[in-house]
């Protein structure tokens, strides 16, 4: 708690709404060590310690990565649309519910535990992390939108910042997450940090997928 | 320092603000901005022609060169095509910019447009790293491509607008910020000096018809310089470099155009 997780989520003291200084030492921790603790628990599928650390070190990686990708779309849209003096406080929602996520995604390890202790079905385990990031996105969502709700007060051109957010953010990670699978590891396979075809696209391995079955 | 300072002036608006331009006037430091163009565009051509090396076959570190100068290349030759015309027509429409101030104005939205394009140089990047499908990869750039011309076309509309704003309007005092008590009680919802008190500057500019002479000429600009960039974007290419041919600096078949290969490819899908 000494890194003010309660105040995150409630958006109190220091990560409250609005500008000031951005506690961004403590988002990095929060994200580190939530992601971290979700990803070792992910990787526990078939009680392999290894697996469990390099899912433990990936997980925040992918928040990171995402993040990293989309924020000068988001800083370069934010000034061009003239909300540039807002930034500071579109700047803190957008981090904050990056923490978030990680928060959700750790709060989630036992759940995972459970289910992993309930079933061996590979696919049954993939599906439950599907379920459980989800939801931690839905998460994520609740704080952005108490830092957003504000802001779109002031200026409606805000939301259309957010959702040029949403959905860049969406589709960069989604394929940063392929590039860093596997996150479960299939209990077949020996674990490893990265898979050798790593350099794949999501998108059209889906598309061929979706092709392929219509085509039968 | 100073470069980084004029794009970011320039995003913020500042270098094109009402009262400029309903003077009709733009204060812009060409040649910082023309820099900043070329700058801008080379970063995302960079992103953009990182496909060419990575890909298994016929590999060639000569297009990310070739991309990384024809980028910024593809935006300022449409400009220079288009631009007579452009002029030409919003003189007919009695615009205040001369014809200095209009290519100010022209390569101010070009900035803007590049600027937005460049920011999204990192996610291209990341999936040039991730993708074989050179499909894939063309639709990627064209959806980028898309996007970052729709805001600079959002930059320019705003600036029209002030542009051919009435000179009645002009004269007109600003809408009130104060919220001023309806005179019927009841009447206080259906008002709008509640609102105004809010976002008063915004809420008027949404409620203000779109003025003639400005949609008229941003139409025409719109219409003119989409279809130069895109037949400018089929002479120049290729950008991204199939992997099934070998690197050229330029396609050799010239007497084509993009909207012929556009239907060509159409007819082609449903026979």
């Amino acid at each position: 708690m000494s890194l003010g997780v309660d105040a995150l989520l409630r958006a109190e003291g220091r990560f409250a709404l609005g500008h000031g200084r951005l506690p961004l030492g403590r988002l990095i921790g929060i994200v580190l060590l939530g992601g971290f603790t979700y990803g070792a628990a992910m990787g526990c599928f078939g009680l392999r310690p290894l697996q469990a650390l390099y899912s433990g070190l990936k997980v925040p990686l992918l928040i990171a990565t995402a993040t990293a990708l989309c924020l000068p779309m988001f800083f370069v849209l934010n000034t061009l649309l003239g909300l540039r003096d807002d930034f500071g406080a579109a700047l803190r929602g957008v981090l904050s519910a990056q923490a978030t996520v990680a928060v959700m995604l750790a709060a989630c390890a036992p759940l995972v535990l459970l289910a992993y202790a309930t079933s061996s079905d590979y696919v049954f385990g993939m599906r439950a992390n599907g379920g459980l990031f989800l939801l931690a996105a839905l998460a994520g969502q609740r704080t952005l939108e108490r830092h957003y709700e504000p802001l779109v007060r002031r200026d409606p051109l805000h939301a259309r910042v957010k959702r040029a957010w949403l959905v860049l953010y969406v589709f960069v990670a989604i394929q940063a997450a392929w590039v860093l699978r596997p996150f479960v590891g299939d209990p077949n396979y020996e674990p490893t940090f990265l898979r050798e075809d790593l350099w794949s696209n999501a998108y059209v391995v889906i598309l061929r997928d979706v092709l392929g079955l219509w085509r039968r | 320092m100073r470069f980084l300072n004029t794009i970011d002036e320039l995003l913020r608006g500042r270098l094109t603000s009402a009262a400029d331009l309903r003077r009709g006037t733009i204060e812009i430091p060409v040649r910082t901005l023309a820099l900043a163009g070329l700058v801008l565009g080379a970063v995302y051509g960079l992103c953009m022609g990182l496909y060419a090396p990575l890909r298994a076959e016929n590999a060639s570190v000569l297009q990310v060169l070739a991309t990384t100068a024809k980028v910024p290349l593809l935006f300022l030759l449409t400009l220079v095509v288009t631009y007579p015309s452009l002029y030409v027509v919003s003189a007919l429409f009695d615009s205040r910019l001369r014809h200095g101030a209009t290519l100010r104005l022209l390569l101010a939205a070009m900035t803007a447009n590049l600027a937005l394009l460049a920011s999204l140089g990192p996610v291209t990047a990341f999936f040039t790293l991730c993708t074989e499908s050179y499909s894939f990869m063309i639709v990627l750039n064209v959806a980028f491509f898309a996007v970052a011309g729709l805001v600079g076309l959002g930059f320019l509309r705003k600036a029209l607008d002030a542009v051919f704003e009435p000179e009645e309007e002009m004269a007109a005092p600003p809408p009130s910020v104060e919220y001023s008590e309806p005179a019927d009680p009841d009447e206080s919802a259906r008002t709008s000096g509640l609102e105004a008190a809010h976002f008063p500057s915004r809420l008027s500019r949404l409620r203000r018809p779109a003025r003639p002479a400005a949609r008229r000429v941003f139409t025409f600009w719109t219409l003119v310089y989409g279809v130069v960039g895109a037949q400018m974007g089929w002479v120049l290419r290729p950008f991204i470099g199939s992997p099934e041919l070998p690197f050229v600096l330029f396609r050799a078949d010239r007497e084509s155009n993009v909207f012929s290969a556009f239907f060509r490819s159409l007819a082609h899908l449903f026979t």
